[in-house]
């Protein structure tokens, strides 16, 4: 065969092979495009029936009232357990402890959430709180078709109206109406006892002690404190809820009581540390508490519990 | 004259910004004040207390933390003869890191024996890291700056990445914040106590130094030539080593790995004062002392009270005048 014959033949072949590439990539993408479509026309056909506005103003759909629910925040859990149906709760995060029978559900991580294991468990919605779930983790999970409800609080009231939300969305109104009446007619009684307080007691809660980090303005502690006739000693609102200060900034505020750990505890841990700050009138006065961390810490349906736990650190 | 007069200004500026730093706080304090608290000091006045025993020693460990980690910039720049040296660079602050976390996530207790255990085990860590660099180091009795260098890149890295790995195990948002806090650098911690550590370490290395300023100038024409001109080549690198171990590891004890000023700060000082100045060391840990405490003073107003980690300011005012530095045309990076 002469030479030329040749790589007009190879050239041939080249070509023939580039189309049947060429053929297969086109229906590859066909393949792809109707596999979308039909991706989508799946997403359509869940007609979404239930439109609700969670405490940030982010829009759920839901195509039939939610049955299965989990929750990615150990407050939210004992919110759950307080109104729905325990069977209906699917899982709960690595730190959930109470009540007891949350300790027999499923975990879940929360943080880095495991996607995997929430799509196994397959909850209708998910409840959670500000500054616990990123807003990046809801819009995962809402792209795995798992809805996310924040609810936000500022005050004792918002986590009563929050039961009463979940007690809508869940179908469980009557429960939560019931739970949320008699809590806030229990904060009333507390709040009538201590209307006539006439030196309102300035209190400092220590959430870290190197750095120091403590309960600022803007949490429901504060909420907490007027309640019982006292205040948080922190008055400037920062813009973390939980602000480092100094120890000059302490030295300042003075606080007339001061919470986080046993006097043993902050004489070893803390004032050891910082030795200067054994001026201020909590440590002069031996006012230091150690209130339950996760009473103190969950804004859930045991806030009650955590205000007369204060109340006893307040007025022994 | 003209480095006599850097001198002068430098030591001017130091004073001027302690005056300055000690006015910023929660308590309100003029000039008046401050006066007061140190001719007439009064033990029941808070503001005095304040003054006298939470500034003050704040801003002296930021001058001497500044001052230590540019003096071992410096020495650790003409001992391997790179401009790109920093005082790190023997595994100091991963190690120093590494200790304080182990404390942080509690594979030790915080306190023993009532002593606080973060900057111990810093300091040991970073013993510890600097010590296997060195062996890795070391060939042939002789000290050679290339591989030390590289043994330091790779052992830093490895313990940058155990930090890593405990970090992300950690269980709690509280450990979380402390290590970050940590790795930033912070003077929030000084105190009377804690003080004459750094102080003494440094003072020792500027003493020790000022009788070998001469030798590590001629360490600059290289080993060869250093050695034919007399200098102990591998003795002087061996006592810039300890030096560097022991002054780093202190200032990285007490505050943190605060990045930027033991690399910048010597090239400022030999900008300023010349390659070769009799006075350069001192000089370079004044200026450095005044650039911690500049930094310092903006991180508190920036973002009262607690200030923003220094780590963060150092760079930030840092960076910018180090492209100055490699844009300016009569200034070589030679170290």
């Amino acid at each position: 065969m002469p030479d030329c014959l040749v790589q007009r033949c190879h050239c041939y072949t080249l070509k023939e092979k580039t189309k049947s590439y060429f053929r297969s990539l086109c229906l590859l993408c066909l393949f792809l495009v109707l596999l979308l479509a039909a991706c989508s026309h799946e997403k359509k056909a869940g007609q979404s029936k239930i439109v609700l506005h969670d405490d940030l103003g982010r829009e759920i759909r839901l195509s039939e009232p939610p049955k299965r629910v989990m929750a990615l925040a150990s407050s939210m859990t004992e919110m759950l357990f307080a109104v729905v149906d325990t069977a209906n709760i699917v899982g709960r995060t690595q730190n959930d402890d109470y009540p007891a029978a949350a300790l027999g559900k499923p975990v879940v991580n929360n943080y880095p959430v495991d996607y995997e294991q929430v799509l196994r468990l397959k909850p209708d919605i998910i409840f959670t709180i500000e500054g616990i779930t990123p807003l990046d983790v809801a819009a995962r999970l809402q792209e795995l078709n798992i809805p996310v409800y924040y609810q936000k609080y500022e005050k004792v009231e918002d986590i009563f109206s929050g039961l009463e939300d979940i007690g809508r969305i869940m179908g469980r109104e009557q429960q939560a109406q019931h739970l949320a009446d008699s809590l806030r007619e229990q904060v009333a009684v507390i709040r009538k006892r201590h209307q006539q307080e006439k030196d309102p007691q300035r209190v400092l809660a220590i959430t870290w002690k190197d750095p120091i980090y403590v309960y600022g303005q803007n949490t429901i502690f504060t909420d907490k404190l007027h309640i019982l006739g006292a205040e948080n000693a922190v008055q400037e609102v920062f813009e973390q809820p939980y602000p480092a200060l100094t120890r000059e900034y302490i030295l300042k505020l003075n606080p007339d009581v001061l919470l986080g750990d046993s006097p043993e505890v902050f004489e070893e841990k803390f004032f050891s540390l910082y030795p200067e700050l054994r001026r201020i009138k909590a440590y002069q006065n031996k006012r230091l508490y150690e209130p339950t961390g996760n009473l103190l810490e969950r804004p859930g349906p045991r806030v009650v519990e955590s205000i007369l736990e204060l109340e006893r650190f307040l007025y022994p | 004259m003209r480095q006599a007069a850097y001198f002068i200004l430098a030591l001017l500026l130091v004073l001027i910004i302690l005056l300055l730093g000690l006015q910023v706080g929660s308590f309100e304090s003029d000039a008046a004040t401050i006066a007061n608290a140190f001719l007439h000091y009064n033990a029941d006045n808070t503001t005095h207390f304040a003054i006298i025993h939470l500034r003050l020693p704040r801003l002296l460990l930021a001058l001497v933390v500044g001052a230590s980690l540019a003096f071992c910039g410096y020495l650790m720049q003409a001992m391997v003869n790179n401009g790109l040296a920093d005082p790190y660079l023997l595994g100091t602050a991963s190690g120093a890191s590494l200790g304080a976390v182990i404390v942080f996530f509690g594979f030790v207790p915080m306190t023993l024996a009532g002593i606080y255990m973060p900057p111990v085990f810093a300091l040991a860590g970073a013993f510890i890291v600097t010590l296997v660099v060195v062996m890795l180091g070391y060939r042939k009795r002789q000290l050679i700056p290339a591989q030390l260098l590289l043994a330091g890149i790779a052992i830093s890295s490895l313990g940058t990445a155990i930090v890593g790995l405990l970090t992300f195990l950690s269980d709690s948002e509280g450990k979380l914040k402390a290590v970050i806090f940590w790795s930033m650098g912070s003077f929030e911690r000084a105190s009377w106590d804690l003080l004459p550590y750094p102080a003494t370490a440094l003072l020792l290395a500027l003493l020790l130094f000022a009788f070998y300023q001469k030798q590590l100038n001629i360490l600059l024409l290289g080993a060869e030539r250093a050695q034919a001109l007399g200098v102990r080549v591998a003795r002087t690198r061996w006592i810039i080593l300890a030096t560097i171990s022991v002054v780093t590891g202190f200032a990285v004890a007490t505050s943190g790995p605060i990045g930027f000023v033991g690399l910048i700060i010597p090239h400022v000082a030999r900008g300023l004062m010349g390659t070769t100045g009799r006075w350069n060391l001192l000089f370079c840990a004044f200026i450095g002392g005044f650039f911690m405490l500049l930094c310092d003073l903006l991180s508190r107003l920036i973002y009262p009270p607690a200030g923003l980690p220094i780590g963060i300011i150092t760079s930030f005012f840092g960076v910018p005048f180090f492209v100055y530095l490699l844009f300016r045309k009569n200034y070589n990076f030679r170290g």
